[in-house]
């Protein structure tokens, strides 16, 4: 079913630079936009636990048995790297002093708006995409691959049919009813919590 | 704050999912600086972990290269047929580990050259190991050889240790129809499913058995020996037997050479097995509760190069589960 994916890992096991290069480029972008979508990270850190997922993934190749696609291996290595960074900074003092080191005034420095964003724009955005972010965790996980592939990664429908092993015209009934299952979760969540939902 | 106006009609409704799904899953694209930064690193870890390239690129050399490659592989048969050791050459094993020197193997006549990862060892070779090595087994199980050591494949199933130390893990549920021999000067020892060691030198030979049970048979006659017991004999023929641990320090040379355990895909229950096994300690759960989310977590990921007991607080450390060694035993309770 992944014979594309098969075919990918066999030749960047052969050492293939072409196919590591195809690899890198399909997969590190949306890895991030993964990763993001579901931490608060900043993007030094983002790139931190996607590299080491993909340092993992390039180290353990053979143990891909094309039981899924490639991405999606990828992206279950990503979610374990994502617990085990959250696990350690839980684990991590919760009050420090900010004038401790010059790396901590520089982050702080940091955290300043950028000056061509608007606050409040920002903000709202901010907490809408967390609000959208909650209701996608709500539903099926099918549901949210397909519309996180087609609305966050810009995929076709071909190319989320490939990635989740179904024909095309599962895939579309599939994304019509992920849309209207959002739908009515997005409308149930904007009268409970009156949160930047927008009415539908 | 919500406006309650009624809700749009289908296409509208369509559209606006459509404009809020993609304001929030559009995520700014990936800076090439930063793109380069993570290729690079792993690229260097993707080119570390390729096996070394073993074969040449005929179409880069001339035609002429051919003729003389044509040549050279008549002298090698030749030299082949010409030093092949007599009788059945059949697979032993293959190398799977090599620390520090590797091993030097001569067979037949005149042969005599180093090995290196994934080649294999077969019978009639004589192997001297200047570091320690991994050998893994038809079949299952492995041979873990002391640095040092000096052995010759006899058969398929059976070595002679003729100085140093080796330690053979058979799997209880691996156990192979005819099992590994260990022919020493002393005598010949057999198992069926366990993990031994035996230590080898002209004057005395030690057997120290971990799991299971073996027979050693020498002019004395036939002692069995269970799990957790030393049987040393002196140059007169006497077997001294004694109790000895099955974990701690006298074993972590074996657990240095341990294979790596895939954990992809797996269950942590089946993780935390091998690791009770490879540190020589029983496995203990503080409850019922433990056990079951050590029965259906399934892990993800790699433990590769990890010695068991680093690879056991990894694993764990990614779980809700943590682990104590208390007395000789893994024991398993909630991190919480």
């Amino acid at each position: 079913m992944y014979e594309e994916d098969r075919a990918l890992v066999a030749r960047m096991r052969a050492g293939d630079q072409r196919a590591f290069d195809e690899f890198v480029n399909a997969s590190a972008p949306r890895l991030m936009a993964f990763v993001a979508r579901r931490s608060a990270l900043d993007v030094a850190s983002l790139e931190d636990v996607v590299q080491c997922a993909l340092i993992k993934a390039v180290r353990n190749l053979a143990s891909y048995r094309c039981e899924a696609a490639l991405f999606t291996w990828l992206t279950e290595i990503c979610r374990h790297e994502l617990v085990d960074v959250q696990r350690k900074a839980a684990r991590r003092p919760r009050q420090l002093s900010l004038d401790e080191s010059a790396a901590t005034r520089l982050a702080v420095a940091e955290l300043r708006v950028p000056e061509h964003q608007e606050p409040a724009a920002t903000l709202d955005a901010a907490i809408r995409g967390a609000a959208v972010m909650q209701v996608l965790a709500s539903l099926p996980e099918s549901y949210f691959r397909a519309l996180e592939a087609k609305y966050g990664d810009g995929l076709s429908v071909d190319e989320i049919a490939r990635e989740l092993g179904l024909t095309m015209i599962a895939t579309q009934s599939l994304l019509a009813r992920a849309r209207e299952a959002f739908r009515a979760r997005w409308q149930e969540s904007s009268d409970e919590t009156h949160i930047g939902a927008s009415p539908l | 704050m919500t406006d309650r106006r009624p809700p749009a009609n289908g296409k509208e409704a369509d559209l606006i999912v459509e404009r809020v799904l993609s304001d929030a899953l559009m995520v700014s694209p990936l800076e090439h600086h930063r793109r380069e930064r993570l290729r690079n690193a792993v690229m260097k870890e993707w080119r570390a972990a390729l096996p070394a390239p073993r074969t040449v690129t005929w179409a880069t050399r001339g035609w002429w290269f051919g003729f003389a490659a044509a040549a050279g592989l008549v002298a090698v048969t030749l030299a082949i047929l010409l030093t092949a050791p007599a009788g059945d050459s059949a697979l032993f094993g293959s190398v799977a580990r090599l620390n520090d020197g590797g091993i030097e193997l001569r067979s037949g006549w005149f042969r005599s050259h180093t090995l290196q990862v994934a080649d294999a060892l077969r019978v009639g070779q004589h192997l001297t190991v200047r570091g320690s090595a991994l050998v893994t087994v038809p079949g299952g199980g492995t041979l873990r050889i002391g640095a040092g050591s000096s052995l010759y494949i006899a058969e398929a199933t059976e070595l002679s240790l003729e100085r140093g130390l080796i330690y053979v893990d058979t799997p209880l549920g691996l156990t192979p129809s005819n099992p590994l021999r260990v022919a020493t000067v002393a005598g010949v020892v057999e198992h069926s499913g366990t993990q031994f060691e035996v230590m080898s030198d002209s004057q005395a030979v030690r057997i120290r058995v971990r799991e299971g049970e073996v027979r050693f048979s020498s002019a004395s006659g036939v002692v069995d020996a269970g799990a957790g017991t030393e049987l040393l004999t002196m140059s007169g023929g006497q077997v001294a037997r004694q109790t000895i641990p099955t974990y701690g320090r006298d074993w972590l040379w074996t657990a240095a050479l341990a294979p790596d355990y895939d954990i992809e895909g797996r269950s942590l229950m089946g993780f935390l097995q091998w690791a009770s096994r490879e540190l020589g300690r029983p496995l203990d759960f503080a409850d019922v509760h433990s056990r079951d989310v050590a029965g259906r977590t399934i892990l993800h990921g790699s433990v590769r190069g990890q010695e068991p007991l680093d690879a056991l607080g990894n694993v764990l450390a990614t779980t809700t589960l943590t682990y104590e060694l208390r007395g000789d035993t893994i024991w398993v309770h909630s991190a919480r």
